[in-house]
């Protein structure tokens, strides 16, 4: 009784992954594939999503946008590139609001929408889940 | 008593300047004013403190004033931008339209709802977070009632939890009927996301408060929270202008100590609230308060060790100050009485007794009493220091000192003047028999036997009083007459005392002023000889000279042979004055003879114990050689008491004169009974008749022929005889007829000094020339 039930969650727990793995594809960062920048590091990603940063490294305006905060592809491009949750964001930009120091990224619904959005300003710059991914976007490496 | 009172005030001021009293006083000074210097920065610090605390609270409270005015303005905006877009669009479309253009303010802090008049929600930026009907929401309610913008009660917000705010105005239809509302949303952290730790630190606080008394929102720290109900007018003094600095208020809601500032907004039904805790704001004033006491206390301490060590320095300083001032004045007190006292006998010494004496004449001067002044002096004393030696002395002297002290009385003093002599002061006398007792007493003790170097020895002891103010009236009176008459007691008899009289006074002190004077005459050259001739009785001419001693004393003038020569054969001192009569005698006929005088004769006197002398025959022959004058010239002169002394050793003596050729006369023959039947056994030359015989024998017919006789006598035996003390021409020329050989006295000369006599001679020899140039 005891074995079967223990195979029983093994294998709950193999599908369940095997599935993750197959539904949430990557999320990555992307730029317009008229934009000259080939890769960034994770500090300058960051900065430019907190607003810190306002300048590609070759000088050019930075335009960072967001996904809405209902877009799974937000929590996790913000757990993953930025190493926070979405409370602490939420928490950053209430302040730099409040005091009025600054203004956070404007957001698009879906990952078309940022698909359009980047691709149409060589400025932006966005992230989406690899399914998007067209040929008018170059993913942004990272150092 | 003042005079008292103000010393012993001035005493005890100069105790206060005292080294170990004068460093404590210093170190509480220091101590006063380290912890004065303390407090006062201590009090400043605070001060300090309190005031940048408040001014700081004032400085986050303009700021977040501002920020909250902006931040509401800006919702406000939103509110009715929203409302007007929807008086010509439908509500569906109004918010995407806003959205796309980017006129909504971020939906990551806001959400923007339109809702109908029956609470159903039209549109939202965020439907997720909201209720399915907001009829029943406060602000809802409120919002249909009035036309400004409602502030709802904090709600949490369904998913998060967190605390939601909602600003809302209502908007109408056509017709002015009420349409709905629209409303914002904003997470109640919103407001006070400017809280920096940096400024108001763990346990400050932000917050609005409704004009209601309830928190919209309220942090400290990093605690957020909403919905507390407090007393509004309490906190916020509404006609309290905005530049009142912070005052230190308990806060109600957690009854924390605070610097507040609460200021009603202009245009909103609500109040900042910025407080800073009174804790955490002095707590770096407190620090430095803390380490202002603790440097003050080790400088306490320091200056407390400090002072103790000086204290402790200065205390041991005076103390072995004193100590050396005690030892000198002991020394000092050790030195007087070795000064005044005799370290012998431990008695009082001269000095000291000549002050006791002098105070003790004073006291019996004033109250008419009498004094007795003893001196005491041993009779042997010498004797004892030399067969027993000088230890047994000195003990016998200090054994003396107490054996006189127990017979004294107590009001008596005794004193050692040095050597063997004691004297003693017996005051308040009131008859002489007190003295004689205390004398007796003395006499007595002194008999009984002393062991000295363990032999039993007895000791007499003579005592001489003199009494005050009978026997003089002074120091030097009263002890020389004391001295008298323990010189006479000696005098008179071993172990005995003797008060001083006035009639031997005389005697004494002449005959003590002339013995110490004879001491020193020949040193300072104050004898000289007279000179008298002797004449040949037949042809009148001088023969030969007789040497005369002379004393010139200095003070009683010139004092004859008969005073003094008794005393030198006394003393001895005849001896070398005899001497010196000798060589002056003999030179100064030298002299003569170079002179041009003839050879004569010249004849000195001889003492008694000059004759006995062991050197006297070496002295008449040192003489002679010296002066290189003639023996024969020389004639010594002696009585019969010499003569007769000892018969066969005088005899002896003058065969050796004899033998050097040298003269011997007979003195003053006929006074002293010499047996005549030895006469012819001496080896004389002249026999000199005394002048007592010649002086009496014209008035005395028996002096004449007992004077005849003694001519015959002297020529029967071969002497030559010569008359002394001729002083007439009757006397002269009856010894003539009679064949007296020679004569001298003052019918032809009187003795002279050798000037005079020079010249006198002169004359005579002159005169025999003139005389004798016509015969």
């Amino acid at each position: 009784m005891q074995i079967m039930r223990t195979t029983v969650i093994v294998w709950i727990c193999l599908l369940s992954l095997m599935a993750g793995t197959v539904c949430a594809a990557e999320v990555v960062v992307v730029v317009s594939s008229e934009n000259p920048i080939k890769s960034l590091s994770l500090t300058q990603i960051t900065d430019i999503y907190l607003g810190r940063m306002i300048r590609f490294p070759n000088g050019n305006p930075v335009k960072p946008i967001d996904l809405s905060e209902s877009s799974p592809a937000r929590s996790q491009f913000y757990s993953r590139y930025l190493g926070r949750s979405q409370p602490q964001i939420k928490a950053h930009w209430s302040k730099l609001i409040f005091t009025g120091r600054g203004q956070p990224p404007p957001t698009v619904s879906s990952g078309d929408a940022m698909a359009e959005s980047v691709a149409e300003n060589p400025d932006a710059i966005g992230y989406l889940s690899s399914d998007f991914l067209d040929d008018r976007l170059r993913v942004v490496t990272i150092d | 008593m003042p005079p008292v009172d103000s010393t012993t005030r001035w005493s005890r001021l100069h105790r206060l300047i005292e080294p170990p009293v004068l460093s404590i006083l210093m170190a509480f000074l220091f101590l006063a004013v380290i912890w004065a210097i303390t407090f006062n920065l201590i009090a400043r610090e605070n001060a300090a403190a309190d005031r940048t605390a408040a001014a700081v609270a004032m400085d986050v409270a303009d700021t977040y004033e501002a920020q909250v005015v902006r931040a509401l303005r800006e919702i406000d905006h939103t509110l009715k931008m929203v409302r007007h877009q929807l008086e010509d669009h439908p509500a569906q479309e109004v918010l995407e339209d806003l959205r796309s253009e980017a006129l909504l303010p971020p939906e990551i802090i806001f959400t923007i709802s339109i809702i109908d008049a029956r609470g159903e929600i039209l549109g939202s930026t965020n439907r997720s977070s909201l209720p399915e009907n907001m009829a029943a929401m406060d602000f809802f309610k409120r919002a249909k009632e009035q036309e400004d913008v409602v502030i709802g009660q904090p709600q949490r917000e369904r998913e998060s939890d967190e605390w939601q705010l909602t600003f809302s105005r209502r908007f109408r239809e056509a017709g002015n009927r009420f349409a709905g509302i629209v409303a914002v949303s904003v997470h109640a952290g919103y407001f006070v996301s400017g809280y920096e730790s940096d400024a108001l630190g763990e346990h400050g606080v932000l917050g609005l408060v409704g004009t209601d008394g309830v928190f919209r929102v309220l942090r400290t720290g990093n605690a957020i929270s909403a919905g507390t109900a407090i007393n509004y007018y309490a906190l916020v003094q509404e006609d309290t202008p905005a530049d009142t600095p912070a005052e230190v208020t308990v806060n109600p809601w957690d009854d924390t100590r605070r610097y507040t500032i609460a200021r009603k907004l202009y245009e909103f039904p609500l109040a900042i609230v910025v407080a800073l805790s009174e804790i955490e704001q002095l707590a770096p004033a407190g620090r430095i308060e803390r380490s202002y006491i603790w440097r003050a206390a080790m400088a306490s301490i320091l200056v407390a060790a400090i002072a103790a060590l000086l204290g402790r320095l200065s205390w041991q300083l005076q103390k072995s100050r004193t100590r050396i001032m005690k030892e000198q004045a002991e020394h000092a007190r050790n030195v007087e009485y070795l000064a005044y006292h005799d370290n012998l006998t431990g008695l009082p010494n001269r000095a000291l007794f000549s002050q006791l004496l002098y105070r003790q004449m004073q006291q019996a001067h004033r109250y008419g009493k009498q004094l007795a002044l003893m001196f005491l002096d041993l009779d042997r004393f010498k004797a004892i220091n030399d067969s027993l030696g000088h230890e047994a002395g000195d003990e016998l002297l200090k054994k003396m000192g107490r054996r006189i002290g127990e017979s004294l009385r107590e009001s008596d003093i005794v004193a050692r003047l040095g050597g063997d002599e004691f004297i003693m002061l017996l005051p308040e006398i009131t008859e002489e028999t007190q003295v004689t007792k205390v004398a007796g007493k003395i006499l007595a003790a002194v008999a009984r036997p002393f062991t000295l170097a363990e032999q039993e020895s007895r000791i007499t002891i003579s005592i001489g009083i003199a009494m005050f103010p009978a026997d003089g009236d002074d120091e030097q009176t009263l002890m020389k007459n004391a001295d008298i008459a323990m010189y006479q007691a000696k005098e008179g008899g071993k172990n005995s005392f003797r008060f001083y009289s006035e009639k031997f006074n005389t005697d004494s002190l002449e005959r003590l002023s002339l013995e110490s004077s004879l001491r020193n005459a020949l040193e300072n050259k104050e004898f000289c000889l007279y000179y008298q001739s002797k004449q040949d009785m037949a042809t009148g001419r001088i023969t030969g000279i007789e040497a005369l001693l002379r004393w010139q004393h200095p003070d009683l003038g010139l004092i004859p042979p008969m005073q003094f020569i008794p005393l030198a054969e006394e003393n001895g001192l005849i001896i070398p004055i005899g001497r010196w009569v000798f060589k002056t005698a003999c030179h100064q006929n030298i002299a003569w003879q170079n002179q041009g005088f003839p050879k004569l004769s010249m004849a000195v006197n001889i003492s008694k114990r000059q004759f006995f002398d062991e050197n006297f025959l070496k002295d008449v022959g040192d003489a002679l050689q010296e002066s290189k004058m003639a023996p024969e010239l020389l004639e010594l002169e002696i009585t019969e008491a010499v003569l007769m002394h000892d018969m066969d050793r005088t005899i002896r003596i003058l065969k050796d004169v004899k033998q050097m050729g040298v003269r011997v006369a007979i003195d003053d023959f006929g006074t002293g009974y010499s047996s005549l039947s030895k006469l012819k056994e001496f080896p004389l030359d002249t026999l000199k008749i005394d002048g007592s015989f010649i002086q009496n024998m014209i008035p005395n017919a028996e002096i004449k022929s007992l004077t005849t006789a003694l001519i015959d006598l002297g020529r029967s035996l071969g002497f030559t005889v010569v008359a002394e003390g001729v002083e007439s021409k009757e006397q002269a020329d009856l010894l003539k007829i009679h064949s007296c050989d020679q004569f001298q006295g003052f019918y032809i000369n009187k003795p002279m000094p050798p000037e005079e006599f020079t010249s006198a001679v002169r004359k005579q020899l002159k005169g025999y020339a003139d005389t004798a140039s016509p015969d």
